[in-house]
């Protein structure tokens, strides 16, 4: 898609993330670190959710980082934020990992474990984040018991529904269901413009 | 159409579909706009979970990732008109250039760099391309670059930069008359052979930042036309700017 830029009057002052990254589609460097400061936090953090394991979380949050340098130009501002173009892509490239390399033991291993555990235990120092973090929670305490854990199982587990309708032991139709009643209950908790 | 399609927002968002699914979904969303608006809205929820996941990077992520980006080349944008996902978008349009005849070589498709450098005058121009664009510096110095500009008759204005040398032009218009809902302002690449599809100008902007145009063949002149807002694979009314490209 084409960018632009033509209603921005001082580029310097106040960029948002998709500014950034139109400018990072001119190769500029400078504003690919300010896209790192406000991504790569969250974009390790989601990878090293799904996947676990620190050092694969590391190389997909490199290759994904990467990517965005690489792909900043098909940034296109009418289908989404910056934010929610980048993070679908580290979410979808954890998920590929998951899929790819994982046995099946190693996934079941870690169903029990991912059932009790809280999805905010890592310590996370950016304010904004820990705002994040706060309203997702709240949000999240929100839904139904189904719901939830559906929405965390999928998202944050790297599960497929059918993976998770089993592990809930739920009618596939129902976990589908739950996922999007229980994202759009999300979406309209967080306040998410349509 | 399975009508149970239209309910996998969640899990296709959560990526939580098999690839075979996933395929189904993606073909259903393309003539399911109301999808797409859901789908754009659960993925920004699903992004504040993705946020809420954040953790303090490590100092040697950002190393290596600068250390990478230093030897990686960034992608062109895909011109044409208003399209759909990355691969699924990029196929048909690759088909419909085939069959336009554009002969161009594989990797050179033809294909369109946004610079987003706002262009004044010449001097402004220059000084700006040379800040903020590698690719219009080097453009500006090939031996042959010629500049040319014209008004719009509906109002703005046009500039090319050419190098027949470098089979490449930077193009800017700006100032351009709003439109009113539904059309939009398309650019074309016309020559002997027939008009090129240049991509829109986003609806709501009144100026278009540069474009760099790679594999120019036989094109003479750069047109603008008002279509609809989903653009059109050939020109449909009168041009409002036709900006001949200098040899």
């Amino acid at each position: 898609m084409l960018g632009r830029a033509g209603s921005r009057t001082n580029p310097e002052e106040q960029a948002t993330l998709e500014e950034r990254l139109h400018q990072v589609a001119l190769g500029d460097r400078q504003a690919f670190d300010a896209v790192y400061e406000q991504l790569a936090g969250p974009v390790l953090g989601v990878a090293r959710r799904v996947l676990r394991d620190p050092a694969q979380a590391e190389e997909v949050a490199q290759e994904v980082l990467i990517e965005i340098w690489r792909t900043a130009s098909r940034f296109d501002p009418e289908r989404g934020s910056a934010r929610a173009w980048a993070l679908t892509m580290a979410h979808a490239r954890a998920v590929d990992r998951v899929r790819s390399v994982d046995a099946s033991a190693r996934r079941e291993a870690r169903a029990a474990e991912l059932m009790v555990e809280s999805p905010f235990d890592q310590v996370v120092e950016a304010v904004e984040a820990r705002l994040d973090r706060e309203r997702v929670r709240r949000c999240l305490e929100g839904l139904t018991e189904l719901q939830r854990q559906s929405v965390t199982l999928a998202y944050y587990g790297g599960y497929t529904y059918s993976q998770v309708a089993h592990l809930l032991s739920s009618p596939l139709g129902t976990v589908k269901t739950r996922l999007r009643d229980g994202l759009a209950r999300l979406r309209d908790c967080l306040g998410v413009g349509g | 159409m399975d009508p149970e399609v239209h309910s996998l927002t969640g899990a296709y968002v959560c990526h939580a579909l098999e690839p075979a699914e996933r395929e189904a979904f993606e073909r259903h969303l393309a003539q399911c706009p109301v999808c797409v608006q859901e789908v754009a809205e659960l993925q920004e929820t699903a992004a504040l979970l993705a946020s809420a996941a954040a953790e303090t990077p490590p100092a040697r992520l950002k190393a290596a990732v600068d250390a990478r980006i230093a030897v990686t080349r960034q992608i062109p944008p895909i011109i044409a008109g208003a399209g759909a996902g990355d691969t699924a978008a990029a196929r048909p349009r690759r088909r419909w250039f085939t069959a336009l005849g554009w002969g161009l070589a594989a990797g050179l498709a033809v294909v369109v760099a946004v610079l987003g450098v706002r262009l004044n005058d010449q001097q402004n121009q220059i000084d700006q391309a040379n800040q903020r664009s590698t690719a219009i510096t080097t453009l500006l110095s090939a031996p042959d670059v010629h500049a040319n500009s014209v008004s719009v008759t509906t109002g703005g204005n046009g500039r090319v930069l050419v190098s027949r040398s470098r089979d490449e032009a930077a193009i800017t218009v700006s100032g351009l008359t709003k439109l009113p809902p539904g059309r939009a302002y398309q650019l074309w690449m016309m020559g002997p052979s027939g008009a090129r599809s240049g991509g829109l100008v986003p609806v709501g902007s009144e100026a278009y930042d540069s474009v760099l145009a790679h594999g120019l063949g036989d094109a003479q002149t750069i047109g603008l036309t008002v279509e609809p807002s989903g653009g059109s694979a050939q020109p449909t009314t009168t041009p409002v700017m036709v900006l001949p490209m200098p040899a």
